[in-house]
């Protein structure tokens, strides 16, 4: 066998072993021995890229948006359930509360939010006193910082009324929604604003229970990494919600 | 981390809720598969942007046919094929050869080749994957398909051959020419950091 009939069988042969006489020719030609090692280390390697790339949130967003339009994703029943927290390894974070808020947000064609010309700054105390800097809507909320997540999550939870829903009186606050979400709902579609503020309750209340979890068990990065999520998932859909306004 | 055992039964439990409606269940199944699914659709396109609604049509459909499961085949893999048969579709749309033209204005006098002006760089031992990388990006759409299918995400020829609609050679000839072309690039690539430092 010479060079060229070794070009010629090698689409065959790479993935293989070869016959003898391929192979006592790979032994005595450097240059074709090279080339075979060549193509197979390509190939080898590969085989071990890593799956590095992540799809942005927003491809689930839409996902989800268009499996509940399509009624695949059911509503459930009850009212939003909360996640359970189970004290252990084999505790399961997801951010169920997203799919119906995203479809919230998509289906409704109607959605309406009264613009505002400029961002006051709401001031939230919490229990311990630390103030706690709130942009107001239209601009989305930044995302906090672990301190403030804490602060403004101790402020929800001071601030919750079981079964309340926002009234015209802005010193009263509804059940989860921080001053910022307040007022963000205040600028919402009347026939929006129930659902919204449901899936809103929601959310905070998965914020707020992962930063109760995660305040006993500082070292679980799991916990973190989803309190993370969590917070960028809200960020996003606020978003969202002001991109279908623009 | 999840082990792979856990991550099997995970996914098993989301199936079944997945398929009463469970948004959670389809959630957990679209973090499972998330990366694979998005980084072979980057490679198949090379497009971050295309590349993100290609995944999520492939789940979309995964998803509306996910009552269909019965378990026969993993799930991973019946993922798998459905995202390429999606990114098949979209090429085909697109009107771009799922086979390299060049392959049949190549004639094949193929000799062990060097690239002109490019030093006689062994690849042998090492091969930098960003580089990899990049090299593939800048194949032929037909070769990076089949190059990609084969060596990437291991589909067999002749799996290649019924999803390209080639024939077992040709897709055996297109991986070859594939990995030709990425040797000769790989070396330039090296060359050019050799006259840099």
């Amino acid at each position: 066998m010479n060079c060229a009939e070794v070009q010629q069988v090698l689409p065959e042969m790479v993935d293989g072993s070869g016959n003898s006489e391929y192979q006592a020719h790979l032994k005595s030609c450097p240059e074709c021995s090279e080339l075979v090692s060549d193509l197979e280390l390509i190939a080898s390697e590969a085989r071990q890229l890593a799956e590095v790339d992540e799809p942005a949130p927003r491809v689930w967003v839409k996902i989800a948006a268009e499996l509940r339009a399509e009624g695949i994703i059911r509503e459930p029943q009850a009212g939003p359930a909360r996640p359970v927290l189970v004290p252990s390894a084999r505790r399961r974070w997801n951010a169920w509360w997203l799919v119906p808020v995203a479809a919230a947000l998509v289906a409704a064609g109607s959605y309406v939010i009264k613009p505002k010309p400029s961002a006051p700054v709401a001031e939230v105390k919490n229990p311990a006193g630390v103030s706690v800097a709130v942009t107001d809507y239209p601009a989305a909320p930044k995302p906090a910082t672990t301190s403030e997540k804490s602060a403004q999550a101790v402020a929800d939870q001071k601030t919750s009324k079981p079964n309340d829903s926002a009234g015209p009186d802005d010193h009263a606050p509804m059940m989860t929604a921080s001053t910022a979400d307040q007022k963000f709902l205040d600028g919402v579609a009347p026939e929006m604003r129930s659902a919204y503020e449901q899936q809103l309750q929601a959310v905070n209340s998965y914020i707020r229970d992962a930063e109760a979890y995660l305040k006993q068990n500082p070292d679980d990065e799991d916990a973190r990494q989803h309190l993370m999520e969590a917070n960028e998932q809200k960020e996003m859909l606020y978003q969202m919600a002001l991109d279908r306004v623009q | 981390m999840t082990d792979p055992k856990q991550a099997k039964a995970i996914e098993a439990e989301a199936i079944e809720r997945a398929k009463q409606g469970d948004e959670a269940a389809f959630e957990a199944l679209y973090n499972l598969h998330k990366r694979r699914v998005y980084s072979l659709c980057l490679r198949m396109v090379s497009n971050p942007a295309q590349a993100e609604d290609l995944a999520q049509e492939a789940f979309l459909q995964l998803f509306r046919k996910i009552s269909t499961f019965r378990g026969e085949s993993a799930f991973s893999t019946w993922l798998h094929r459905m995202t390429v048969n999606v990114v098949l579709m979209n090429l085909r749309r697109k009107g771009l050869p799922l086979v390299s033209l060049e392959e049949t204005l190549e004639t094949d006098e193929e000799t062990p080749r060097k690239e002109l002006g490019a030093p006689d760089l062994k690849l042998t031992g090492s091969i930098d994957r960003l580089q990899l990388q990049r090299a593939i990006e800048k194949l032929p759409p037909g070769y990076k398909t089949v190059f990609v299918l084969h060596d990437v995400e291991g589909f067999e020829h002749n799996e290649i051959a019924e999803m390209v609609g080639c024939s077992i050679g040709n897709s055996k000839s297109q991986l070859h020419k594939a990995r030709l072309k990425l040797r000769d690039a790989l070396k330039f690539m090296r060359a050019e950091k050799a006259e840099k430092t």
